[in-house]
């Protein structure tokens, strides 16, 4: 079968400058749409399931809140008990890796006169967390000391609180518990939900979440060796301890579960960004018939010369396809210049946008698809005549 | 054996409980070499026969034989494959492509046919000159006047070297001048190249220009033709 020239197609598309212009538009919007969607769900996902984020620690916390670690709250005897008792926790020059910690949620003002909550996750520790943590890592300042009302932040925690970077800079105060507490490190975690967070010394949140003697949680890094037999072996010895009223969970299950919750968000994002990609794709569609409608009788005289249907719908498609390939590349540059890394908070704390390779290969083909989808319809509604009836036409 | 054959041809429309038939019976022979003009007031099937002739449409009843191939037999594909080597089409409202230029309008039918580049573009620039139009083939539709764009819609229906051409009112748009200098291209094409020529026509004074006039009334030939004499070549 002979092909009409791509040239005809391409030239085509110069019969309406609107019309281009809004094949352009609306393929750009589509895969910025796809871009936003997809980067969200990709750096949701890589946040909370990066298996290398999470190597394997276990997390022990009260029997009954497995499902948020903010509910729990466990005697902080528990932690000297589990350090001295389970075989397997990691140990470096007598330290047990093993971080008694609390997770909170806590309102947090910029000043003490100022009427907006801002919830910050907040999470107190011991200088043990970083060892825990090995991805916590302070990129400016010093861990914060106990009893002087110091404080220091991860690389999204400006974002999850809305705030500007500047104002969460080093020597900046943020004020909860009504005191002013000042920011002495940063710490970058990418990729983990730590990244996000406030931390601060185990004994000051206790103080300031009036619950002294208790903890969230202890979080242990096991032996590298063996370790699902190092798990089991914790997970015995919270069974046997029923006294202690706690259960021992894998921080990657725990993160995961999470992920799953989260899973619901995610399908809702999907669904809203499917769904305004089908108005944009009805919108090109009336375009698009309105385009070849007006070309019926051109589209005739074609196959009087001896061309195909198919060849006719080939080179509209073509034509179509173009258009919405070159505003799926605006679309991604756009997407790439403006969605790459860009933050969002979400109730357990913010993460970036991923605009990865995978993610502007599934942009480009929802572009394309736009315009292959939009155009085969309305070009073969151009081709239903029979020919005789298509010279006709006005 | 006549060039073309028609038997017995019949199109029929159906609307709701209505039958339209536009050709009703009708038989025709014309010999090859034939300047055919077709003369009928509206509605009477002049269109439809010429459509039939030309492959684009296909008969309800009876037999069309086209240099021995029945065209009523021939699958959609089959017959689009026909019309590109077989028939040349010229339009009462040229029917030009307004983004190519007339060298690319009459190269279109040409690049469905398996030649090479450089025969392609002599045989398109042949039948841009034969049309005399050669000076004007940069040139897009809308830079060109009605008899000029006819002159390319005739040079881009004779760029395949087809045996027949099919003309419908092929003059009904054009000032006396232009429809002169068409009617005598299509004359010369018919003298010179023995091409066989079925012409629509409503005005008496292009079909001096043809070899034979027919009337065709509510779908059937109502007399002979005035035969004319040949001209001689
Ligand atoms: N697709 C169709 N459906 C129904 N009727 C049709 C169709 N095409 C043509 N007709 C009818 O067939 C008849 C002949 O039409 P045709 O176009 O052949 O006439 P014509 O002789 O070319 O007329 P004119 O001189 O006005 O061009 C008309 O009555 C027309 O209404
Ligand atoms: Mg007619």
């Amino acid at each position: 079968m002979r092909q009409l020239p791509f040239h005809y197609a391409f030239r085509n598309l110069g019969r309406s400058r609107v019309r281009l212009l809004a094949s352009l538009l609306g393929s750009a919007l589509v895969v910025l749409l796809v871009l936003a969607a997809a980067g969200f769900v990709r750096g949701m996902q890589q946040t909370l399931t990066r298996p290398a984020a999470l190597h394997e620690n276990v997390i022990i916390l009260g029997t009954g809140s497995e499902e948020s670690i903010e509910r729990s709250q466990i005697n902080a005897s528990i932690e000297g008990i589990v350090a001295a008792s389970i075989v397997g926790i990691k140990r470096r020059s007598g330290v047990a890796y093993a971080s008694p910690e609390i997770h909170t949620l806590l309102p947090v003002k910029t000043e003490a006169a100022s009427d907006t909550d801002r919830q910050a996750v907040m999470r107190g520790v011991r200088d043990v967390a970083l060892l825990v943590h090995p991805h916590v890592e302070i990129v400016d300042g010093r861990f914060p000391r106990a009893g002087h009302d110091e404080l220091m932040v991860g690389g999204l925690a400006a974002i999850r609180l809305g705030l500007p970077e500047e104002r969460l800079a080093i020597g900046q105060t943020l004020c909860f518990d009504d005191r002013n507490w000042t920011i002495v490190g940063r710490f970058a975690a990418p990729g983990t939900v730590m990244d996000a967070e406030v931390w601060l010394p185990l004994t000051d949140l206790q103080i300031a979440t009036k619950r002294p003697g208790t903890i969230s949680c202890v979080v242990v890094s096991l032996e590298p060796a063996d370790r699902g037999g190092r798990f089991v072996s914790i997970d015995a010895f919270t069974k046997a301890r029923l006294d202690l009223e706690v259960t021992a969970i894998r921080e990657q299950e725990y993160y995961a579960s999470i992920a799953a919750f989260l899973a619901q968000i995610r399908w809702m994002i999907m669904i809203t960004a499917v769904l305004i990609a089908l108005g944009g794709l009805l919108g090109g569609l009336n375009t698009m018939y309105a385009a070849f409608a007006a070309r019926v009788r051109e589209v005739g005289m074609l196959q009087a010369l001896g061309y195909t249907r198919r060849a006719i719908v080939i080179n509209l498609s073509e034509e179509s396809v173009f258009a919405a390939a070159c505003g799926a590349l605006i679309g991604c540059a756009v997407g790439l210049l403006l969605l790459d890394g860009l933050a969002v908070k979400f109730s357990m704390g913010a993460f970036a946008l991923r605009m990865d390779a995978p993610v502007v290969f599934a942009g480009l083909v929802g572009g394309l698809t736009v315009g292959l989808v939009g155009a085969i319809p309305p070009a073969v509604r151009c081709l239903r005549l029979p020919i005789a009836e298509a010279l006709k036409s006005h | 054996m006549a060039m073309i054959e028609c038997r017995e041809l019949t199109r029929e429309y159906h609307k709701a409980d209505q039958v339209i038939r536009p050709l009703d019976g009708l038989n025709l022979d014309v010999p090859r070499g034939d300047f055919l003009a077709l003369m009928g007031p509206s509605g009477s099937g002049k269109t439809t026969l010429l459509n039939l002739i030309a492959g684009i449409d296909s008969p309800t009843r009876g037999s069309l034989t086209v240099e021995g191939s029945d065209l009523a037999q021939m699958s959609r594909n089959g017959l689009a494959a026909w019309r590109s080597t077989h028939v040349g089409y010229v339009f009462q409202l040229y029917n030009l492509v307004p983004v190519l230029t007339a060298y690319e309008n009459v190269e279109l039918p040409m690049l469905l046919q398996k030649i090479s580049r450089r025969q392609r573009h002599e045989r398109v620039s042949l039948a841009l000159e034969r049309a005399g139009i050669a000076d004007r083939a940069d040139h897009y539709p809308r830079q060109l006047s009605g008899g000029q764009e006819q002159r390319v819609a005739i040079a881009r229906a004779i760029v395949t070297d087809p045996p027949i051409l099919v003309a419908d009112e092929p003059t009904g748009d054009l000032d006396k001048a232009s429809a002169h200098t068409a009617m005598t291209l299509l004359q010369q094409l018919n003298q010179d190249l023995g091409k066989t020529i079925i012409m629509v026509t409503h005005d008496p004074q292009t079909t001096e220009y043809a070899k034979h006039t027919l009337h065709l009334d509510k779908g059937q030939l109502v007399e002979a033709g005035v035969e004319r004499e040949e001209v001689p070549a």
